[in-house]
């Protein structure tokens, strides 16, 4: 898959993910329009990236191409912003959303609270904010 | 195994310090500790801090009360649940015979102080993931938990609610609560919207102020003039940290393997249970902490709470001092729970506030985004 890449970087004013360590090739990724998670040997995957596998403890599990959809676990919409930047935003949507492949993230929700449901099937794209990442966004499919 | 007594409890004052800083406010709960106990500073041969703004709290209060070599030093940090968690070491601590004296203290200006660092600061590659989502946190994370309580079980807003109001009608016997005017379920329901479906009222208040606790050896209580309530169980666990989405099950907390080890440990079933202080750092944190500690099957906390069951007279007396909801929540509320459940088995109240003939309390503590759990079960010596 490869996901649309929207250029926010000129209003974006919240938090930037900053690439370290096992989470460089996530954000690298995410650049490309790709949400990549980590599916180790061992058939365990995860997210968010980590130097080990927290199933077999394995070191550095290789990255997968996620399909970047999923189904919406829960969610909450915000009415106080909760990081500088997001005060133009409220009210605004954030979800837990399980992967296809399994992993759970946490993820701004592009939707009318009105139109979501837990179990809702939901699709990736990315809003790049800065030279260096882009995040993932989860619209109702 | 030694069982600890509790043998004093303090507060600082509450509400907003401007004159002072975390370390005044655990330093003055302490001392202030101390005297309810018949101690003075020189007693004192352990001290267990957690939530000051310092990497090393227990050295700082130490160094601040210029403590004698204290034996047993503690700082283990897993939020509101740390003082709970204490409680195991120290018995621990007091069973080696390395400590007779332990201060538990906590302080806090979590009203008046600096506001967090709004940087992002790549301490944690987590961070990354949760923060440029602009979660406000913690009640946003406690919101999305709740939704999906009310998804898998029908638990309603209005259920939710009945936890506030219940625990408002404690604060309003309760001089030291910052909210004492009594509200209903309407109330809390039309309050503002925090993070859906939490509104205002559904949420703690943001207080300054100090806590602490004493605990003594056995030895050491018989030498001093206190009724005896014992540590009779403690125990501890986590599910996760930084991000809700890390909780394995947003409806089942650490406390369903707490609770039954800390009753087990204590020899208790629920029906023993005379008075449960439960941390209420949302309506939620209470509700499902209630289902997972088993004072009911798990999905019917909405159900149970409803129609008074913790409120003055009920079935269940639950934050008897008004909880984090209504009285004070400095950040870590943990050694509040450990306080009131003290105070109501040494029956320090009249009338309605006081729970009749307290013999058995639950002390439950919740740390991070639902993340960290303790329970301690509190017993009254005949």
């Amino acid at each position: 898959m490869s996901a649309p890449v929207e250029d926010r970087r000129e209003e974006w004013d919240g938090p930037v993910p900053v690439p370290t360590g096992a989470t460089v090739p996530f954000w690298a990724g995410a650049l490309e329009g790709d949400l990549r998670y980590q599916e180790c040997d061992c058939g365990h995957c995860q997210l968010y990236p980590r130097a080990v596998c927290t199933a077999c403890g394995a070191e550095d599990p290789p990255f997968e191409d996620s399909e970047g959809v999923g189904t919406i676990y829960t969610y909450t919409v915000c009415h106080v912003p909760g990081e500088p930047g997001f005060g133009d935003r409220t009210p605004y949507v954030v979800g837990a959303i399980d992967l296809a492949e399994g992993p759970r993230l946490l993820a701004l929700l592009d939707a009318e609270p009105a139109d979501l449901e837990i179990g809702a099937a939901v699709g990736v794209t990315f809003w790049r904010v800065s030279e260096e990442a882009a995040i993932p966004v989860f619209a109702p499919e | 195994m030694a069982e600890p007594i509790l043998a004093g409890v303090a507060e600082s004052e509450l509400g907003e310090t401007p004159d002072r800083n975390w370390l005044d406010n655990a330093a003055i709960a302490t001392v202030r500790a101390l005297e309810d106990a018949g101690c003075s500073l020189g007693d004192v041969d352990g001290v267990a801090v957690a939530g000051g703004n310092d990497y090393m709290p227990a050295l700082v209060l130490s160094e601040y009360l210029d403590l004698d070599e204290p034996s047993f030093l503690e700082g283990t940090e897993i939020g509101g649940s740390s003082f709970e968690h204490f409680c195991g070491h120290v018995r621990d601590a007091m069973t080696r015979g390395e400590a007779d004296v332990v201060v538990v203290a906590y302080g806090s200006t979590g009203k008046t102080g600096p506001g967090r660092d709004q940087s992002l600061e790549e301490t944690h590659p987590i961070d990354g993931f949760v923060r440029p989502t602009g979660l406000f946190r913690p009640p946003g994370a406690y919101a999305m938990a709740a939704r999906r309580h009310m998804h898998e079980y029908g638990t309603t807003e209005e259920q939710l609610a009945e936890i506030a109001v219940a625990t408002r009608e404690w604060a309003s016997m309760n001089p030291k609560a910052a909210q004492r005017e009594p509200i209903t379920v309407e109330d809390v329901l039309e309050s503002r919207q925090i993070a859906e479906p939490f509104n205002l009222l559904d949420c703690c208040l943001v207080s300054d102020g100090g806590g602490a606790v004493v605990l003594v050896s056995e030895e050491k209580a018989r030498e001093l003039d206190v009724p005896e309530i014992a540590v009779a169980g403690v125990a501890s666990t986590s599910t996760h940290r930084q991000d809700i989405s890390e909780m394995p099950d947003m409806t089942t907390t650490g406390a369903a393997v707490t609770g039954p080890k800390a009753f087990d440990q204590a020899g208790i079933t629920h029906d023993d249970v005379d008075v449960a202080e439960i941390y209420d750092s949302f309506t939620y944190t209470a509700l499902v902490t209630l289902e997972d500690l088993g004072f009911c099957e798990k999905g019917d906390g909405g159900e149970f709470v409803s129609g008074g069951t913790t409120a003055p007279g009920g079935e269940l007396p639950m934050n008897t001092q008004g909880g984090g909801l209504s009285y004070c929540h400095p950040g870590h509320f943990g050694v509040f729970v450990l306080i009131e459940a003290a105070r109501q088995l040494r029956g320090d109240y009249e009338g309605d506030r006081q729970v009749d003939d307290a013999e058995v309390a639950i002390a439950h503590g919740t740390g991070g985004v639902l993340s960290s759990s303790s329970t301690v079960v509190l017993r009254r010596e005949a």
